[in-house]
């Protein structure tokens, strides 16, 4: 089958996994002005940015020759539950008659989880089908501890721009490796790599430690956010993000006896600022703004796709959390017509603030903290 | 010799250039309008500048502000480019030391900054919706054939209340039309335009924030006395306005051209006057080298480019050998 998927991230992984089980995978772009516009075009006017997004690359996968998108059902009481429906119809109003298939989390629906495994596994004998599923699990695991590396050194690069293009080239490296063994040169000579990238030494205290939060594709994807992170790190502040692939996996795909993930840990810190289940990842990202203020972060960046009634949420009890704990939070909502400039103004600003508040911090000690930020919003 | 140090706020409407010594004390200042073209609206004001330029004054440092900070910035040579939210908080602070919340209305967009202890804790900023800014009045004052200037008097002299709905400037307009024809004066309608627009203002950016006193205000529209009244109504406090509530982002920039260079003895990049006669020209390309396209926008000074930013990988941007 000409299979592909949304793009999202780290795409390498989803290709590698498909290309194991002996499909043709047709990579979509990632995206650009184009796909958003060929999105918006296409989509309903009120529909959330991801889905608008994700319906441009499906236009250019389709483009490219894809008969099959696989992709990951959200599930309510959010919109997200209908994006495949949607996705759909427009597509077949175009005259495009493609395939879907949808995962979602195996616990949920057991039975179409399977099929939908039958169906992608197809000839595939079923010890390749495990060696396939342990490989790629194996790479995203290690790939998300390499990005994690690349978010934290970025932001002290002498040279700037190249762990960005280094980190590229790995990619490109864990595409190229189809054994364990590649697999695990890939990692060592990836590791290389950036530890030979030229830094500035910035002492320990000095650092700026920033998280960011909100709905997953937004916050995935860096060709629609403004590329936060790499924003972020040429201001001098360390990144981590609230998602990682693997944690996804770990969360929605293993059984449940074994599964200790962080999502489950975050879920609980949410627990007392939303204790129920809204949709999107709203609850995830309260959980986690509190998890990054109780590391001892200097700030969370909230992205949210505009009009995210999750997220939105989440965006009205960020200043209850803020009482309790004092973290500056910066929301910055992400549209088609997002003015790009005046984020920048307000991620500029924000960075001022969190080092002027790190340095106090500093200065005071940790045992006065100073409680009286509050949140910051954005409008328009 | 006195050491000076020159604050740039290049905004979209109005470009302001301020002349301050080591003091913050203001020794000259330009009003410029910038329609659209921020290079050859700081020339004209470097070129005035320079007349009124103290002949034992020698430039220690500069800094830009505002949306055309960075490309002002490379053609004079700034020291420090800061944004505009930083930029008004270091002003404010400046004047008024114990200030809490500061309300800052332009012609194109708005702020609303709270500072505790002298260090911004949190901002909101305005930049699309009209109805919170200065262009809300301006439009006002074409319908209704008041020059914005008489706006304040014409304000405090209303006798009655009324409210106007500002929801939206469509929504503003249409109803100010029906409470004319209800019969209320022209002042009274003003007062209703200035009590809405202070509404709004809070409704959109105050939302979720504590806005402690002393609150200054600062500006263009500052000088609307009707919306100072308005503010005051609205949140029951004395407000303050700086003397130099207009020029605050320059002010402010200014400042910290003078703090980044207290510590560091290092020569300002400023390049003196002689850049209004430099010939600057700015163009931007789509890089097409990787999915990303980036709007590159580079800068050439005879032909030669100077500057280049707007590209996420830094390759443009490592590529230019910083110049003069
Ligand atoms: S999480 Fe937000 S953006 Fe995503 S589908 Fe739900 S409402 Fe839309
Ligand atoms: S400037 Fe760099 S990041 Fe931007 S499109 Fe070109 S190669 Fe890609």
């Amino acid at each position: 089958m000409k299979v592909s998927f949304p793009y999202m991230g780290t795409t390498v992984v989803y290709k590698k996994l498909l290309e194991m089980l002996g499909h043709e995978v047709i990579m979509p772009p990632k995206p650009t002005q184009k796909t958003i516009n060929l999105g918006v075009k296409y989509s309903p006017e009120f529909a959330c940015f991801p889905l608008k997004v994700i319906m441009g690359s499906y236009f250019e996968a389709i483009d490219k020759g894809a008969e099959v998108i696989i992709t990951s059902g959200g599930h309510g009481p959010c919109r997200a539950g209908f994006y495949e429906r949607v996705h759909r119809r427009i597509l077949e109003a175009e005259g495009h008659f493609v395939d879907f298939i949808v995962f979602d989390s195996m616990f949920r629906d057991r039975k179409t989880f399977i099929e939908n495994v039958k169906r992608l596994k197809g000839k595939t004998p079923l010890h390749k089908v495990i060696h396939a599923l342990w490989m790629v699990y194996d790479m995203i695991g290690k790939l998300d501890k390499l990005e994690m590396e690349v978010q934290r050194i970025r932001a002290y690069e002498v040279n700037r721009g190249e762990t960005t293009r280094i980190w590229e080239h790995i990619q490109k490296m864990f595409d190229k490796a189809y054994t364990r063994g590649a697999l695990r040169n890939a990692y060592d000579k990836g590791r290389k790599m950036l530890a030979a990238i030229e830094l500035h030494s910035v002492e320990e205290e000095n650092r700026i430690r920033i998280g960011i939060v909100g709905e997953i594709y937004v916050v995935m994807e860096d060709s629609i956010n403004m590329k936060m992170e790499q924003l972020l790190n040429s201001l001098g502040a360390e990144v981590e993000r609230s998602q990682y692939l693997s944690q996804w996996v770990t969360y929605n795909m293993l059984p449940k006896w074994i599964n200790w993930s962080h999502e489950k840990h975050i879920l609980k810190l949410s627990d007392p600022y939303l204790p129920i289940q809204i949709g999107g990842h709203a609850k995830q990202s309260v959980g986690q703004i509190v998890d990054y203020s109780r590391r001892g972060f200097d700030g969370v960046v909230h992205l949210m796709p505009f009009g995210c009634l999750p997220e939105l949420v989440s965006q009205s009890i960020i200043p209850k959390i803020n009482e309790d704990f004092g973290i500056p939070v910066l929301t910055i909502s992400l549209d088609e017509q997002a003015g790009i400039a005046n984020n920048q103004t307000r991620v500029e600003a924000f960075i001022d603030l969190v080092k002027s508040k790190h340095k106090e911090r500093l200065s005071q000690g940790e045992k006065n903290i100073n409680k009286s930020t509050q949140h910051v919003t954005t409008t328009g | 010799m006195r050491e000076l140090y020159l604050g740039v706020d290049v905004g979209s409407v109005s470009t302001n250039i301020v002349l301050v010594d080591e003091d913050i004390n203001v020794i000259s200042s330009q009003y410029i309008r910038t329609n659209g073209q921020p290079l050859e609206t700081v020339k004209t004001g470097l070129k005035k500048l320079k007349k009124e330029f103290p002949v034992d004054g020698k430039i220690k440092g500069v800094g830009t502000t505002g949306s055309g900070r960075q490309l002002v910035g490379v053609m004079i040579g700034a020291d420090v480019i800061k944004n505009e939210i930083t930029a008004h908080a270091t002003a404010t602070i400046h004047f008024v030391p114990n200030v809490k919340t500061i309300f800052e209305i332009g012609g194109q967009d708005s702020k609303i900054i709270v500072v505790d202890n002298q260090m911004v804790t949190d901002f909101a900023m305005n930049t699309v919706c009209a109805a919170g800014t200065g262009s809300f009045l301006d439009h006002q004052s074409e319908r209704l054939g008041i020059p914005i200037e008489e706006f304040g008097d014409k304000a405090m002299a209303a006798d009655r209340d009324v409210r106007i709905a500002g929801r939206c400037t469509v929504f503003a307009e249409s109803d100010m039309i029906a409470k004319q024809q209800f019969g209320f004066s022209k002042s009274e309608i003003i007062k209703g335009l200035c009590e809405a627009l202070v509404r709004n203002y809070i409704n959109n950016l105050g939302r979720g924030k504590k806005l402690e006193p002393p609150f200054v205000f600062q500006g263009g529209v500052a000088a609307n006395k009707g919306i100072k009244a308005a503010f005051e109504k609205e949140i029951n406090h004395e407000i303050i306005i700086p003397e130099h509530y207009n020029i605050m982002g320059a002010l402010g920039s200014a400042i910290l051209a003078r703090d980044g260079n207290w510590n560091s003895q290092t020569e300002t990049l400023f390049r003196g006057f002689e850049a209004a006669d430099l010939e600057f020209v700015p163009s931007t390309f789509e890089c097409e080298d990787c999915p990303n396209h980036c709007e590159v926008v580079e800068v050439r000074l005879d032909k030669k480019i100077v500057a280049r930013w707007g590209d996420r990988c830094g390759k443009w941007t490592n590529s230019v050998n910083t110049v003069i």
